[in-house]
């Protein structure tokens, strides 16, 4: 008997019991749906962090200024400036895990040119930026060692910057206001997309020196910097340079071990492993329900089988008496137990790609189909029929027929 | 074709030992038209299901053909009873999901024929027996009389040696039941050889001999003289 017969065979008893086929393979439906969601998450939690680590650079460390708090009331982080470049300077030298800190101070101002006006964070680094921050350049050059060191009026601009301002056109060699300084463009930045809180392309980036001189003068005096970016030579580094930075931190700054510092280290490592944790715990949940609900679902192909077994008893010792074998029994049941785990994987495959739908539009997160996943939900389904489909099947291929015939 | 020696089948029925076959002596030949007569519990039955290799007997030896039936396997009795023997129940045993011809494929299907052959060999069959306007309509819209045909032409279809009929006119009326003998008649008049078993004296007749049994044994076994 060939296989085909057997399944024409079985979609025959199957059509003839639609409403309890389908209502059986709800396990599996259940089952196989979550299976896809919990895989598209994990994988779309693995897709964004691995986007996060393109956009801000990897083993970075990010100290920032802040103004010592006192029990809980802070001065607000902008008020004070305790970085200096003296601490970046010290940091470098006795830390060498510390592979290149670029220095960062900011405003935010009024961008005039071409006619257009536009608010924009304006940032005055090094070119040390550039390489910690993984920006590349659309067009144009970054600076120039003379550039920094005599504080030219020279500046790099993001995408939004230009489009805003230039409207997509070239902006090299343009001339931009910056707080009425005209600042001569020289290069312009890939687009780096936005992330939840800002909008990473809206940026002007102008040597170190020049900021310091011509625009940020008064709110960062003398050699007072806003934030640095450390960049750590190997990410089995990271944490070990953040406790350290801590500590020659402190005592630069006179502060002991246990006071309250003027400054915090952000590890952009910390933040992009507690997302992915939490998708972990949200793929082991979603894997438990898949799991019961697989196993579940198997159980209930097995008690129908059963029942259909005993139903079709007499069915059985017909077909055994014009000559079918233990194996073509068997092989009818295994079919029967197969299709509806199979049809009940295709309708949670559906479900599943619903899901994950409406949960990406629905939450903006990000979920990323792995056809993988729609691979193991097939293997998944077609071993739960073959596994809790095989006893009764044996149960039926094992009838004695004369028995089978006589059954009532 | 048949050959049976010292043959007994008991049933273990709680504490009772029921001896359904007592030690049954019988050997029928090719083309034979057999009869077995005997009230119920008389063991005629359990008889025909051992011929059709449905049942093992718990004692003795039955030959078919070439074959020590007591000898084979679950699979060899499979294909004795597909290749070679036909079944005609009293209550036709047709599936009720398939129609006249997929009721009539069955057989063939586990024989292993194609698809192209298989049909052929069913709609022959249900020609054979008048039923050719009917091969699409499943048992419950045939009468009595169209389903035995129909279980007739699942019988027939892989021609078989021997027809084993259990009361195939139990469940109809006396007209419809003499259109089911003649069908049978018809088909022991080309060779097919026919076991017939019946309590009815007239169905009884039909055969050219007719076996008696009673208590598990044969009582009586003599060629009929009215055929």
């Amino acid at each position: 008997m060939s296989i085909t017969d057997l399944i024409y065979l079985s979609q025959k008893s199957l059509r003839s019991n639609i409403l309890r086929s389908i209502l059986t393979s709800l396990g599996i439906i259940i089952g196989v749906s979550s299976v896809i969601t919990m895989i598209s998450i994990g994988s779309g939690a693995r897709i964004e962090v691995e986007q996060q680590i393109e956009r801000f650079g990897s083993n970075n460390l990010i100290v920032r200024s802040q103004s010592s708090s006192n029990r809980g009331v802070s001065m607000g982080a902008n008020s004070v400036n305790t970085l200096t470049l003296k601490d970046m300077e010290a940091l470098k030298e006795e830390l060498p895990a510390i592979k290149a800190i670029a220095p960062r101070v900011s405003l935010s101002t009024q961008i005039v040119a071409n006619g257009n006006n536009w608010l924009a964070t304006v940032t005055g680094t090094t070119n040390d930026y550039f390489d910690l921050g993984n920006w590349k350049f659309e067009n144009g050059r970054s600076f120039e060692e003379e550039e920094l060191a005599s504080g030219s009026r020279v500046a790099i601009i993001g995408k939004t910057v230009q489009k805003n301002l230039f409207d997509n056109d070239s902006p090299i060699d343009e001339v931009i206001r910056i707080n009425k300084v005209p600042f001569t463009v020289i290069g312009l930045l890939d687009a780096k997309g936005g992330t939840a809180w800002a909008d990473l392309d809206d940026t002007v980036i102008v040597p170190l020196k020049t900021a310091k001189q011509r625009l940020v003068a008064k709110k960062f005096p003398g050699d007072q910097i806003r934030s640095m970016t450390i960049n750590v030579r190997s990410s089995d580094l990271l944490f070990k340079t953040e406790k350290d930075v801590d500590t020659v931190m402190r005592k630069l700054h006179k502060i002991s071990a246990n006071g309250n510092p003027d400054f915090v280290i952000r590890n952009y490592a910390q933040f992009l492993n507690a997302r992915q944790e939490s998708s972990r715990v949200m793929s082991i949940l979603l894997a438990t329900v898949a799991g019961i609900s697989l196993i579940v679902g198997g159980i209930g192909i097995m008690n129908i089988m059963l029942v259909t077994v005993t139903e079709r008893t007499k069915e059985i010792g017909v077909c055994m008496s014009v000559g079918a074998k233990k194996r073509d029994i068997l092989l009818q049941f295994l079919i029967e137990s197969l299709m509806i785990s199979l049809i009940g994987g295709l309708i949670g495959i559906a479900l599943g790609l619903g899901v994950i739908f409406g949960v990406s539009e629905y939450f903006k997160w990000k979920m990323s189909l792995d056809y993988m996943s729609i691979v193991l939900s097939f293997v998944f389904s077609s071993s739960i029929g073959i596994i809790f489909g095989f006893y009764p099947a044996r149960k039926a291929a094992n009838l004695n027929p004369i028995d089978a015939l006589r059954y009532e | 074709m048949i050959n049976i020696n010292s043959l007994s089948k008991e049933y273990i029925m709680g504490d009772n030992k029921l001896l359904a076959l007592d030690n049954i002596d019988l050997s029928i030949n090719e083309g034979d038209f057999v009869s077995i007569m005997g009230s119920s519990g008389s063991g005629k039955s359990t008889l025909m299901n051992i011929i059709g290799c449905l049942d093992a007997p718990s004692s003795g030896e039955y030959h078919f053909r070439d074959n020590n039936v007591s000898t084979l396997n679950s699979n060899k009795l499979a294909e004795l009873r597909n290749k070679d023997i036909g079944f005609v129940f009293q209550n036709f045993n047709l599936l009720p999901r398939l129609n006249a011809q997929e009721n009539v494929v069955l057989p063939l299907l586990y024989s292993g024929k194609n698809l192209k052959e298989r049909n052929q060999l069913a709609i022959e069959a249900l020609e054979s027996v008048g039923l050719k306007d009917r091969v699409h309509h499943k048992p419950n819209q045939l009468s009595g009389g169209q389903q035995q045909r129909v279980s007739i032409a699942r019988a027939i279809a892989g021609s078989p040696k021997l027809i084993l009929a259990d009361e195939p006119t139990g469940a109809l009326d006396s007209k419809t039941g003499l259109e089911i003998m003649k069908i049978l008649n018809d088909l022991n008049a080309k060779g097919i050889t026919i076991v017939l078993v019946t309590h009815e004296d007239d169905i009884a007749n039909y055969g050219s001999r007719i076996i008696k049994m009673k208590d598990g044994k044969i009582l009586e076994d003599k060629k009929n003289v009215n055929n």
